[in-house]
């Protein structure tokens, strides 16, 4: 390999990229952009959720009850259905998520000592959305629930309101939050953005880069010239890798600075990673771009082959752990997952190669195989 | 010429660019090839794969004290929520356990954790919790508050002595939640509607643009400029030719793999969510023409789209709902034609509703689709000048 002419295939390539001033503003502020707005959009705290409320009872007790759902910020009270009927209207027409249904002698039910039966009916089309719901209506029925029991006690038994307190509560539930000490939203999404950003636009860089010389006939010149097919991938690929890289900084430096994010970790282990991991997502450019002909084709297969994977199979949102079979086996085909591990391991948890070497080594060889795979492919006599 | 020969004359124009532009499509192997894999294995694997409910969440246990009551706590953190990971034999190795990641939280019980439940006083079991990823960790401490509490509820019972039958005598609410259209939370039928959705949404932006692009940077839109073409009849013939495409793959999604394999419901008309299916391509279709007429590259192209497809992917209330956001992205996301389709689409299918109810959500799609293309035609010939 003649370093002098890998110089001069980077050297055009560099040109061609900054010749395209909007590509090349393109290229760097994309990962910025969506940092920016993901990192402040991107919330996964459920709240706001809207509800409606049909009161049979109309009592102290009954107000009382709802009171904690209009106070909670998790719900969002839209009024009061004077009946069930048109509760299927508001849940169809997704004005309201979920319906609350006291019953009527709810009041007399409870102070009587007997139990009272609460409906809620919650909009199931967004199992997530749903399943929080219910989470939060069983919580709040379950405080309501040991305030009434306090209170029977009290009155039943003659206790103090302290000592029938304490009897209500026999084991309690001591929760110790690790990493993200006050559980903010921010801290887990934005380091898994970085992960985000770089894996799906270094691909598409790479891939344009490469197929734009296949489809208007200049790589005629590259097959017709002395420079060997190692020397023009490897020429080819530096400035894409370069421009991540650098991006890789970028994004480091918004979300400690900008997000406010800690980074416990070995900063030097960090960017020795992501450089390995930007060769993986340029490298998965590099194949896509040796396998069809046309920008067009390049362009959706890239972002169909990036953008998905990491959206749904990278552990941004959900946990590799809690995938399928099928679905964690396609987890791990893709190097987003191992430097999601990375990211999180030195930005929130201060762990080390001890901990992360099986993920760096993944990288590795998969930026091993990606290198191969191309230079495989590549030709410099194709058949057609 | 009459008016009728010249709508002939339209409509023959057109309909010999969308053979064009199909034959152009069908042309490239690869992408045909991509396109049948995304709407068939690939809406298969995601439907069947993906789970945003606390699943499998790795607990370890460190039981110092090793009685009746503390295995029948344990015991409460089940599958499926739940993966026991085992038991503890070292304090530390809890931690190290969470630094890897290989499990996901530590329950730690007490000693003499029976002596005090039996004797009445107060005592309480700790939980670590890696909240690398906060929303699960925060879903698995409420699983784990849940079966505290319930945990808490029987003990009060049995100490009253009052055995499970007799607990109608104690003043409590109880919970009877029934949740509407998807009474079993099946998670397959959302994640595959959802993921079907991102697919339609990014082969529709892309696929136009990067068609009418290339026409510009090989030249050959010079040729059609001075056939008698029109721009809309150099623009809609594209955008019909891919619509056709897409809703072929959408029908292909919908009756191979949704209905047969997940069982995904059609409650509502399915005439209509074709027809709405139209109109969300096309809508969607809009934004790539737009991008397409202020790019000269198709690498250009590529990156402007994938610019602005990210965000309507991650934040139209198809991969968290839309309550989580903060105002101004719902403020943003209005002008996403997916936001709407997303909520047609589970209308239509799962709750079996029509236009009296998402009237509202058509028409904005319609809006914003017409605004796109009005303004992508208007630059389309100012760009050459």
């Amino acid at each position: 390999m003649n370093l002098g002419r890998v110089a001069a295939v980077s050297f055009k390539e560099w040109r061609e990229v900054t010749r395209d001033r909007m590509f090349l503003l393109l290229a760097f502020c994309m990962p910025a952009v969506w940092m920016f707005v993901f990192g402040y959009g991107l919330v996964l705290d459920v709240e706001n959720i809207s509800f409606v409320v049909v009161d049979r009872d109309h009592s102290s007790l009954s107000r009382d009850y709802l009171y904690r759902f209009y106070q909670s910020r998790y719900f969002s009270f839209q009024g009061e259905l004077t009946g069930e009927g048109k509760a299927d209207a508001w849940l169809q027409s997704g004005k309201a998520r979920a319906v609350i249904i006291l019953p009527e002698k709810f009041q007399e039910r409870l102070l009587s000592g007997q139990p009272a039966k609460v409906q809620t009916l919650i909009d199931g089309t967004f199992p997530l959305r749903a399943d929080i719901t219910k989470g939060y209506v069983i919580a709040i029925n379950n405080a309501f629930n040991m305030d009434l029991l306090a209170d029977h006690l009290g009155r039943t038994r003659g206790l103090s309101h302290d000592e029938a307190i304490r009897r209500t509560r026999p084991l309690g539930l001591e929760v110790r939050y690790l990493y993200n000490e006050e559980v903010r939203s921010a801290w887990s999404t934005v380091p898994a953005l970085i992960m985000f950003s770089l894996m799906v636009s270094s691909p598409l860089l790479t891939a344009l880069g490469l197929v734009r010389e296949k489809e208007t006939g200049s790589i005629y010149n590259i097959y017709s010239a002395t420079v060997s097919r190692m020397e023009f991938l490897v020429g080819k690929l530096v400035p894409y890798v370069m421009i991540s890289a650098v991006n890789a900084m970028v994004l480091w430096l918004m979300a400690v600075f900008l997000f406010a994010v800690p980074f416990k970790g070995n900063l030097l282990l960090f960017f020795a990673t992501s450089v390995l991991f930007v060769l993986t997502s340029t490298g998965i450019g590099l194949v896509v771009s040796l396998l069809v002909s046309t920008q067009q084709a390049a362009l959706i297969i890239t972002v169909v082959v990036s953008t998905v994977p990491t959206i749904l199979f990278s552990g941004l949102i959900v946990p590799v752990s809690s995938l399928s079979q099928a679905a964690q086996f396609q987890a791990h085909l893709f190097p987003g997952m191992y430097y999601t591990n990375i990211v999180r391991g030195t930005f929130l948890k201060n762990v080390g190669p001890a901990v992360l070497w099986p993920d760096v080594l993944a990288l590795a060889i998969y930026a091993a195989v990606l290198g191969t795979i191309g230079y495989r492919l590549f030709t410099k006599r194709p058949s057609v | 010429m009459r008016a009728s020969d010249r709508l002939t004359v339209w409509c023959r124009r057109i309909a010999v660019m969308t053979r064009k532009e199909l034959l152009q499509l069908f042309r490239d192997v690869p992408l045909m090839g991509f396109l049948i894999y995304s709407f068939t294995l690939s809406v298969y694997v995601t439907g069947n794969g993906i789970q945003t409910q606390l699943k499998n969440a790795g607990l370890l246990v460190s039981d110092a004290d090793r009685s009746v009551s503390s295995r029948e706590l344990i015991s409460r953190f089940h599958p499926p929520y739940f993966r026991f990971d085992g038991e503890l034999t070292h304090p530390n190795e809890g931690f190290l356990r969470l630094d890897r990641g290989s499990s996901m939280m530590v329950l730690d019980i007490p000693s003499r954790f029976h002596e005090a439940l039996a004797a009445g006083e107060p005592t309480a079991v700790q939980l670590l919790v890696d909240t690398t990823n906060s929303p699960q960790g925060l879903s698995a401490a409420g699983y784990a508050a849940r079966i505290v509490g319930q945990f808490s509820q029987e003990l009060i019972m049995t100490r009253n002595g009052q055995t499970g039958s007799s607990s109608t005598t104690v003043p409590m609410i109880l919970s009877d939640h029934r949740v509407w259209f998807n009474q079993d939370q099946n998670e397959t039928w959302f994640e595959s509607i959802s993921h079907l959705l991102r697919m339609v949404t990014i082969f529709a932006v892309l696929l136009p643009a990067a068609a009418l692009v290339r026409e510009k940077e090989r030249g050959t839109v010079e040729q059609l400029l001075v056939s008698p073409l029109t721009p809309a009849q150099i623009m809609l013939p594209k955008v019909v030719a891919m619509t056709l495409v897409i809703l072929g793959a959408t029908a292909v999604a919908l009756f191979g793999v949704m209905l047969p394999v997940f069982g995904v419901p059609i409650r509502g008309s399915i005439a209509l969510l074709f027809c709405l299916t139209a109109v969300f391509i096309v809508a969607t279709a809009g934004i790539g023409v737009f991008a397409s007429t202020v790019t000269k590259n198709q690498a250009q192209v590529g990156m402007m789209t994938l610019l602005v497809v990210a965000p309507m992917l991650l934040l139209s209330g198809i991969f968290t709902p839309l309550e989580t956001m903060p105002a101004w992205v719902r403020y943003l996301m209005a002008l996403s034609p997916l936001r709407y389709f997303i909520e047609i689409a589970t209308g239509i299918l799962l709750k079996g509703i029509g236009l009296e109810m998402l009237w509202s959500q058509a028409l904005s799609m319609v809006a914003l689709g017409g605004s796109l293309f009005g303004f992508g035609m208007w630059r389309f010939r100012r760009q050459f000048e």
